[in-house]
């Protein structure tokens, strides 16, 4: 009891919110700057900060009349300039088939030139404005899905929220759009909040709605603490930067990673929400008294003091949150071969690769020389070819021995395949049954890669030094 | 219980009593609203709402809670059934509003009807504009409802009746407004009480449940 008394000094609630924070240091023209997107916007990408691009707009309904619908592209977001909570964004993915006045929205359903019209006089009319005032409507360039974000969201893109005072990034949360929220990254409509450690950009802790704690996407068990959100540095520079260029005192800015361009600034809030703090599992005024005051004169400095203060001691939280290990990017591993064989070497931790590949003599040292054999004169025959279905290349390979699987790889030359065989590796003091393909790694410098389907029990932290016992254990 | 000589004051301007009362009840109501919202959290349609429904509430006495509630719930009931009947139309604001009110209004003058029929006359008898004040929060409700959603609309209307109830069950307690025409300056506190609540940064109560497992770290 007493407990909870202590720490709601270190929440910050809505009347602390508005009184402190939000009247004193977001001034009215700071206000509108935000609740006017494509002034901001246009400041915005003066000052050099990326922003979605604009694909037209609607000021009237004489300029509603008159617009030439076969301008616009086959993907857009149609937005109200003084829309809030996301509310009347409306999305489409690309054309109908064989119109050029239907667009397909995320949920399959056809959006016809009538539906936009309708939609966009409900915006001139401020149907989503925040004082229901006349408004503006403008079509902007569709943000395409980051793959890494792929399996989290749902249709939408994920966003990232930074909260920022005086230049100092205080608080972030990764908001994933879900079924419930319609595919849009609002925690009101019912998208996921994840905590971010704001050292690393790593997920924490997530809840979904108004305050319920969840570990994994929902009906599946995809872990969502442990997400690297990649471009960290960019983002909290993208962040502290508009606060400089906007005015306002205490900010949220909502930035998108777009996958072509890298991180995109989506929105300012002269009025961030709270939930926040749950999705941080952590209270946002004993952050912000800790950085009230403070001289920080340049982004870099600011962001510094950040990382510095809100982030970190993430190794033992995440370990003991998603029940993951935090390892470096290169980790000395154990391996399992044939007739009991164990070889101790240095490996690659690469999550950018998909599967787990070993070296053709690490794998003759194994105890797996026929399979290499075997391989190798399965191959000798080809440089590239072209895809196979999947029985094809089985056939190929299946008669050599321990071989599991066959996987394609495509290059740029074309498409070659491995073969798979089943071991077991020790990483960290964690055994697990791993498929490694068997390469020719001679020429590089670790005989072994790890990669992503054999690291769903780890987190990678690139500036963890890996413990390099006595044994030799580079070739 | 005396008059204050102020109160005696006004009532020999020919001002009716019961006006004055109202009058001065008006300021307790809206600081009770101001209060649930900075304090214990709980929104409602904002101040002006609660307090005239309040007022709604104790025109339609004897049966104030009777009556009130149940006209309460079927003007949002129509008002939500309204909306959802034209939402394929895809007509504009205000129209949208006006044709909802409209409905409203017919189906009123049918529960009276209705009511008549039975030999139930006391709606039918109770002025028009508690129930006029009834019927126009459907602006406040759809307007709501296109921003936040039927859910939390039908929160913040239930929130809103709740204020109004405790409100009416204040002021009409007879006790509390022989009171407040004893000592009418009393009223006079509700400003400094709501400067006090203009500056107050605590968590609401509800916040403390929203953030309770923020709350609950070590």
């Amino acid at each position: 009891m007493f407990e909870l008394l202590r720490n709601s000094r270190e929440v910050l609630g809505m009347n602390a919110r508005n009184l402190d924070y939000v009247r004193p240091l977001n001034r009215r023209r700071s206000r509108e700057f935000a609740d006017n997107k494509l002034l901001a916007k246009r400041l915005l990408r003066k000052n050099g900060l990326p922003v979605p691009g604009l694909v037209a707009r609607i000021r009237n309904h004489a300029e509603l009349d008159t617009f030439d619908w076969d301008s616009l592209p086959g993907s857009f977001a149609l937005k109200p300039n003084r829309g809030f909570g996301g509310e009347g964004i409306l999305i489409v993915y690309g054309r109908r088939r064989g119109r050029t006045d239907a667009w397909v929205k995320a949920n399959g359903s056809v959006v016809t030139v009538d539906d936009l019209k309708a939609h966009i006089r409900n915006i001139l009319d401020g149907s989503y404005s925040l004082t229901n005032t006349p408004d503006i409507a403008f079509f902007e360039e569709r943000l395409k899905l980051l793959k890494l974000f792929k399996p989290y969201a749902y249709k939408g893109i994920p966003d990232i929220r930074v909260i920022v005072f005086n230049k100092v990034p205080v608080m972030a949360m990764l908001r994933l759009p879900t079924r419930e929220s319609d595919g849009k990254a609002n925690l009101q409509q019912g998208a996921i909040g994840l905590g971010i450690d704001l050292a690393t950009g790593t997920t924490t802790s997530a809840v979904v709605g108004k305050s319920f704690i969840i570990e994994y996407v929902p009906k599946t068990r995809l872990a969502l603490s442990g997400i690297r959100i990649p471009y960290w540095n960019e983002i909290l520079r993208i962040a502290v930067e508009s606060q400089s260029v906007s005015g306002l005192g205490f900010l949220g800015a909502d930035i998108a990673i777009d996958r072509d361009r890298g991180p995109v600034l989506l929105e300012l809030n002269a009025r961030p929400g709270l939930s926040i703090q749950i999705a941080n599992l952590t209270g946002l005024k004993g952050r912000l008294d800790r950085v009230k005051g403070l001289k920080v004169k340049t982004t870099e400095r600011g962001i510094l003091l950040g990382k510095n203060l809100f982030g970190g001691e993430i190794e033992e939280e995440i370990e003991e949150l998603s029940g993951k290990r935090v390892i470096g990017s290169v980790e000395k591993v154990r391996l399992f071969g044939k007739d009991g064989k164990e070889i101790v070497v240095e490996a690659k931790i690469d999550t950018g690769a998909d599967s787990t590949s070993i070296d053709i003599d690490l794998a003759r040292d194994l105890g797996y020389g026929k399979t290499v054999d075997g391989y190798l004169e399965a191959a000798k025959d080809w440089d590239e070819i072209s895809e196979l279905t999947r029985t094809e290349r089985w056939k190929m390979f299946e008669h050599i021995q321990d071989v599991v699987a066959t996987i394609p790889i495509k290059s740029a030359s074309g498409t070659t395949y491995r073969v798979a065989i089943r071991t077991e590796i020790e990483v960290d003091g964690l055994r697990i049954p791993a498929r490694a393909t068997i390469i020719d790694r001679s020429g590089l410098e670790y005989p072994m890669i790890i990669g992503r389907k054999s690291l769903a029990r780890f987190l990678v932290d690139v500036t963890k030094r890996t413990n390099t016992g006595s044994s030799p254990a580079k070739r | 219980m005396e008059f204050s000589p102020i109160t005696q004051f006004i009532v020999d301007q020919n001002v009716p009593a019961q006006t004055m009362a109202l009058l001065l009840l008006l300021p307790v109501v809206a600081t009770l609203a101001s209060f649930f919202r900075q304090v214990v959290g709980i929104k409602a349609f904002g101040i002006y709402t609660p307090s005239i429904i309040t007022f709604a509430l104790l025109a339609f006495d004897p049966n104030g809670l009777k009556y009130g509630i149940a006209i309460f719930a079927s003007v949002i009931v129509i008002g939500m059934v309204t909306r959802y009947v034209l939402r394929r139309f895809r007509l504009l604001y205000l129209p949208r509003v006006a044709i909802t009110l409209s409905v409203i209004s017919f189906s009123m003058l049918g529960i009276l009807v209705i009511g008549g029929a039975y030999h139930r006359t006391g709606l039918a008898g109770v002025s028009i504009f508690p129930l006029l004040i009834m019927i126009t929060i459907t602006e406040k409700f759809v307007a709501l409802q296109l921003e936040k959603g039927t859910q939390a609309a039908l929160l913040l209307a239930a929130e809103t009746l709740g204020i109004s109830l405790v409100g009416y069950a204040l002021i009409s307690w007879p006790s509390f407004v022989l009171f407040i025409l004893a000592y009418p300056w009393t009223v006079l506190l509700t400003i400094p009480l709501n400067v006090l609540l203009g500056k107050w940064t605590g968590l609401r109560l509800t916040e403390y449940v929203r953030f309770l497992n923020v709350l609950r770290q070590k």
